[in-house]
């Protein structure tokens, strides 16, 4: 299990190394597009092989494997290991294959780059899936918060892609800052932790937490951290405003990393430390309520959005939402069966949306339109996506969604049940207004001679439909995966949630059913939609703490850098220089001033052996 | 007669010497100077062997009073073939000892 | 007797060896080494060493001045107008040595000698008994000697 567990890691990084290493590689483009996604292919099948074991009926003992990484002393070493289990065994199947299909959707999307470019993107793509898998596979919480933070620099890195667009380097700043503040949090919780527990890995903090040996106080403390880092990764409010933004960068990477993998990667996290949760019960109740108001947030600011990629980003702020939701009620099996079902159908979206940008030129739906005729793939996959996003039967969300309203039912908050229902109600709705303002509408796009794209960008798409609409079959699989027991929820679940997605479905059908007809801020509602648009005033808090920041504290910090920092450094040249001004008498070549040093010499010489 | 009283005068006559090297200019004075400065470690070689009777003292001494001729036979080609350039037989002036 | 003889042949040496390194004329200075040298020798005379006598004598002294001598002769004595240079920091180093030299000293138990240090025949069957090897080596280090100096003195030839 092990050489494949490093198979699954040394493909991602063998591409990265060879892309990053061999520039004539990197320039050529397209060959180092091949190398990227045959290392991901790679780490694709080495993920299969790793958890086929785990979906059958008789699944294996996880499996954790460890190398000594940092001797202490005294205190026990830190380990670098991976850890094989269901979870993260399926995991890392999930990243691999939408790694891949995103990689292969980008050789079409993004053809136009230049050579160079193109290499660099792919060694992005490279570097982002080895750390992503990393992350997945750790078995200690010290290798997660490193694969975490190259996680981030992968993101950081795709949103600046096109780092000559303003915009393009502002939104990755901003998901830089915003996923830090987060940061800071994990990193104190995961210090926390050890020093209560004396331990990173996560079986000995379980085994640890549930014997008592772990101060609850420090317990509450450490997950409370660990919870700050996946707010930030997870988009959870208010720590969301860096989404929305990130979809600056190409649409394949809001696909991949926006969407289905990295933004879950809080929502893992979480999962992964579900043990822990469980016994901090304040943490829990702030994860799930957490979890309520970013489902709510995210699912409102989606209904007047016009850029079709901030739609899908809002409702993925709206969905990492439920994922909480359902971990702070003890639902983890929940969460993750709907965190795999939203990576398929939110990265069947993203592709499906690239597509709809890349035939329009425009991220504005009400500048397409009339799609559904001109590129029937395309807009098949979208609809698919948007089946599965709304929860309809017999698509794969609606399995899912099922489940997390179950999960937080049972976890004893009606009114969180009520108001994600209530979400998923307005989930419907403005996944419907997208379809149909975008595919059937007839906006000033329509006219546009538009067509479905080449197959390298309609195969990936059709190849991540099939789950999207057929994954709900796999939830007893799902739960086996994370050994959680199997529940049957009340009958009511899912027809509460059926009677709210087709609900939400017809008041967009009644709306929007004659094309492009916009929402105006007008009567009554006016006030809110003005609130909507702009979402909620919630990014202006954050631009103002990050002017004031930037006006008193980094002022403050430029002037120390500038006057303390380069006035030391100076201060060292202009002694430096002077002290070499003086010694050079020493270097003038004339020996005898070479023997006044071999005198007192002599002298220091003597006084050591005799004078002190 | 004791030999500290002789290290002590063969002190001063290094010191002396130390002092001629270090401060004359001309080449020629500071071989001479060097040479008080071999004599001076000459006679508190000799000055030791005498006070413990060792036989080997003088020897050395012979072999350092040879090896300070051959020294100063070199000391004083590489003066006459400084002073073939003008004025360079003042050792302020040589200024090319590198390294 | 001795004692008296010790003491004036040391103000002799060291009277002579600061005429040395202070003398204006380098002639001067190469005779005053001579002298120097010569008390030297006397010393050893007293320390029992006659034939070390007998060699400062003839080989140092006579040998060193006439070398010396001659170089003066052929490069010229040109003496510069300044004799020394930073002669204030070069005393007090000096000084500094000889304390600490001094100092070394004073730690060394006082007693007279064990005398009756050699006779030539001692010496000489030393040389070439036990010694023999470095004495030997000695010679082609003397060997090596005259050629670098001759090497060094050569005036090029225009060719």
């Amino acid at each position: 299990m092990l050489p494949l567990a490093l198979t699954v890691l040394a493909g991602p990084l063998g591409a990265l190394a060879l892309i990053g290493l061999v520039p004539p590689l990197r320039r050529s483009g397209r060959p180092a597009a091949f190398v990227a996604i045959a290392g991901t292919a790679v780490a694709l099948m080495a993920a299969a092989a790793l958890a086929a074991p785990f979906v059958t009926a008789a699944p294996p003992a996880p499996a954790a494997f460890e190398l000594v990484w940092m001797p202490l002393g005294t205190v026990p070493a830190i380990p670098f290991g991976l850890l094989v289990d269901g979870l993260s065994a399926s995991m890392a199947v999930l990243v691999a294959l939408v790694a891949l299909l995103v990689q292969v959707y980008s050789l079409a999307y993004m053809a136009g780059e230049p050579p160079s470019s193109l290499g660099r993107y792919f060694a992005y793509h490279a570097l982002f899936a080895f750390a992503m898998l990393g992350l997945v596979l750790a078995h200690n919480l010290l290798q997660t918060y490193v694969c975490w933070e190259l996680v981030g620099l992968g993101s950081y890195l795709l949103i600046g892609f096109w780092f000559d667009r303003p915009a393009a380097g502002r939104a990755a700043l901003k998901a830089f800052w915003t996923t830090r503040l987060g940061d800071v949090g994990f990193a104190l919780g995961i210090v926390v932790l050890w020093s209560a527990a004396g331990t990173f890995t996560f079986a000995e903090l379980f085994a640890k937490a549930s014997s008592g040996a772990i101060a609850g106080g420090a317990l509450t403390l450490g997950m409370l951290g660990i919870y700050a880092g996946a707010m930030g990764k997870s988009a959870q409010a208010p720590l969301h405003v860096w989404l929305p933004d990130a979809m600056e960068g190409p649409t394949p990477v809001s696909a991949l990393i926006h969407a289905a993998t990295m933004v879950a990667a809080g929502v893992y996290l979480m999962i992964r430390v579900a043990p822990l949760l469980a016994l901090t019960p304040a943490v829990a109740e702030a994860v799930f309520a957490i979890g309520v108001a970013t489902a709510l947030l995210g699912a409102s600011m989606a209904l007047v959005e016009r850029d079709l990629k901030r739609i899908l980003a809002h409702s993925t702020v709206s969905q990492l939402g439920f994922m909480m939701a359902a971990v702070g009620s003890g639902g983890a099996a929940a969460a993750y069966f709907h965190l795999l079902t939203h990576g398929f159908f939110k990265a069947l979206l993203f592709l499906a949306a690239g597509s709809l940008i890349h035939a329009f030129h425009t991220n504005d739906i009400f500048s397409m339109g009339r799609a559904v005729r001109a590129m029937p793939v395309t807009s098949a996959c979208f609809a698919a996506g948007a089946l599965a996003l709304a929860g309809i039967l017999p698509a794969s969300g609606f399995f899912s969604k099922d489940e997390v309203l179950a999960a937080v039912l049972a976890g004893g908050h009606p009114v969180g049940f009520a108001i994600l229902v209530g979400t998923a109600a307005l989930t419907a709705f403005y996944i419907g207004r997208a379809l149909l303002i975008a595919l059937v509408g007839a906006g000033s796009g329509a006219s546009r001679e538009a067509h479905d794209p080449p197959p390298a960008m309609t195969a990936p798409m059709l190849v991540l439909a099939v789950p999207a609409l057929a994954f709900g079959i796999a939830g007893p699989t799902v739960s086996r995966l994370v050994a959680a027991p199997e529940e049957h929820a009340p009958v009511v679940v899912p027809i509460l949630g059926t009677l709210a997605a087709l609900g939400g479905a017809a008041a967009a059908w009644v709306a929007f059913r004659r094309g492009a007809l916009e929402i105006r801020a007008r009567g009554p509602l006016a006030p809110l939609i003005r609130a909507l648009e702009r979402r909620w005033y919630l990014d202006a808090p954050f631009e103002w703490g990050y002017r004031v920041l930037h006006a008193g504290v980094f002022r403050g910090i430029a002037w120390l850098d500038r006057y303390v920092v380069d006035g030391a450094v100076n201060a060292l040249a202009w002694g430096t220089w002077g002290a070499a001004g003086r010694l050079r008498a020493i270097q003038n070549g004339r020996v005898q001033d070479a023997l006044y040093a071999v005198a007192a010499g002599l002298v220091l010489l003597a006084w050591l052996a005799w004078g002190a | 007669m004791t030999a500290p009283a002789l290290l002590l005068v063969a002190s001063a006559l290094f010191s002396i010497g130390l002092f001629g090297v270090l401060a004359r200019r001309h080449a020629i004075a500071v071989l001479l100077s060097i040479e008080l400065m071999f004599n001076a470690v000459n006679l508190a070689v000799v000055t030791v062997a005498w006070s413990r009777g060792w036989l080997a003292g003088v020897v050395l001494a012979l072999f350092g009073i040879a090896i300070t001729v051959a020294e100063i036979a070199v000391g004083l080609a590489l003066v006459l073939l400084a002073s073939r350039m003008p004025g360079r037989v003042l050792l302020d002036e040589l200024s090319e000892l590198d390294g | 007797m001795r004692d008296a003889a010790f003491w004036s042949l040391s103000v002799l040496l060291l009277g002579a060896a600061a005429a040395v390194v202070t003398a204006r004329s380098l002639i001067r200075a190469a005779f005053a080494l001579a002298g120097s040298l010569l008390a030297t020798a006397a010393l050893y005379l007293l320390l029992t060493s006659p034939l070390l006598a007998a060699v400062q004598v003839l080989l140092y002294t006579g040998g060193v001045l006439t070398l010396v001598v001659f170089a003066l002769v052929v490069a010229g004595a040109n003496e510069p107008a300044a004799r020394f240079r930073k002669p204030l920091p070069a005393g007090m180093l000096a000084l500094a040595v000889f304390a600490a030299l001094a100092s070394a000293i004073g730690t060394l138990p006082a007693g007279p000698g064990v005398g009756g240090l050699e006779s030539g025949r001692d010496v000489g069957l030393a040389l070439f008994g036990d010694y023999l090897v470095p004495f030997e080596l000695l010679s082609v280090l003397l060997l090596a000697a005259v050629f670098g100096a001759l090497l060094l003195a050569r005036r090029e030839r225009a060719s």
